[in-house]
């Protein structure tokens, strides 16, 4: 049986790093690795499944203000400017799909990737296995990234 | 000079509209292939389309192969704009008749690149 080998910690990290300095802050900078991860206090997740040989989920956590702040700067709207349901779902699904698709891109048989999801809790995964975390502060908010085979 | 931005995500359409817009296109949006197809069937015109692969209802490619399959269509330029990185899907999208590819993320001068390696750089911003 095949299973999802661990991605270097340093190429997810400079995926997340190249997503957001392109398509949220428009600079780099802004997203900075930490040495553990952070509590949230009110997660929220985004998510996609790669399928292949083997499958997995690229998952992404932060705090709903934090998710709320992201689509503000991906939507390039005002930071007073109330964020609806719809716009938080689409942009956090976004990143997650592009920090996916290229996590996808890593894989050494390729395959197909979900439409994004987001939600919480993060329904059950059972039997899956962590194989990867990465804990990072965008600025100062912390969000992590967990890679799962499913 | 007219664009068709294709993505299911909004935020999506806007980040690429917005940066069509700066080079000095006007956009406008479609959310899936099916969105775009209903478009360019109601006689509306476009020297250029973003295309996302991985969208409900018509994926990006099948949205390709609808487009080329007709004659009138055939002055559409069209730019895959996806996450889908691998060698293979890029081939598949060229061969069904897309004219360039471009990876998520990108950033607003890969875009321009690409628009100045097609000739679709809108005269008065190249001056």
């Amino acid at each position: 049986m095949s299973t999802l080998a661990p991605f270097m910690t340093a190429q997810i990290e400079a995926i997340a790093e190249e997503v957001f300095a392109a398509m949220v802050d428009g600079e780099p900078g802004h997203l900075v690795p930490l040495p553990a991860p952070a509590e949230l206090t009110d997660p929220l997740y985004a998510w996609v499944d790669m399928h292949a040989d083997v499958s997995g989920r690229a998952l992404i956590a932060t705090d709903v203000t934090t998710a709320h702040a992201l689509a503000r700067a991906l939507l390039g709207m005002p930071d007073d400017e109330p964020v609806g349901e719809a716009d938080l779902v689409d942009a956090f699904g976004e990143v997650a799909n592009v920090v996916g698709g290229n996590l996808k891109a890593l894989l050494p048989v390729q395959g197909t990737l979900t439409l994004p999801r987001v939600g919480r809790p993060v329904p059950a995964l059972a039997g899956a296995t962590k194989v990867d975390e990465v804990a990072l502060s965008w600025r100062g908010l912390p969000l992590d990234i967990t890679v799962w085979q499913i | 000079m007219r664009a068709l931005v294709i993505d299911d995500s909004r935020a999506m359409r806007r980040i690429v509209s917005r940066i069509l817009a700066e080079i000095g296109y006007e956009t406008a949006e479609a959310a899936d292939g099916r969105q775009a197809l209903d478009l360019l069937e109601a006689g509306e015109r476009f020297d250029l389309a973003c295309i996302d692969w991985n969208m409900p209802v018509m994926n990006g490619l099948e949205l390709v192969v609808a487009v080329r399959a007709r004659r009138e269509w055939r002055d559409l330029t069209m730019m895959m704009v996806t996450t889908e990185s691998e060698h293979g899907q890029i081939v598949r999208a060229l061969a069904a008749g897309a004219h360039e590819y471009l990876i998520k993320p990108f950033t607003p001068d890969a875009i321009r690149d690409k628009l100045e390696l097609l000739g679709l750089v809108p005269q008065e911003e190249m001056a």
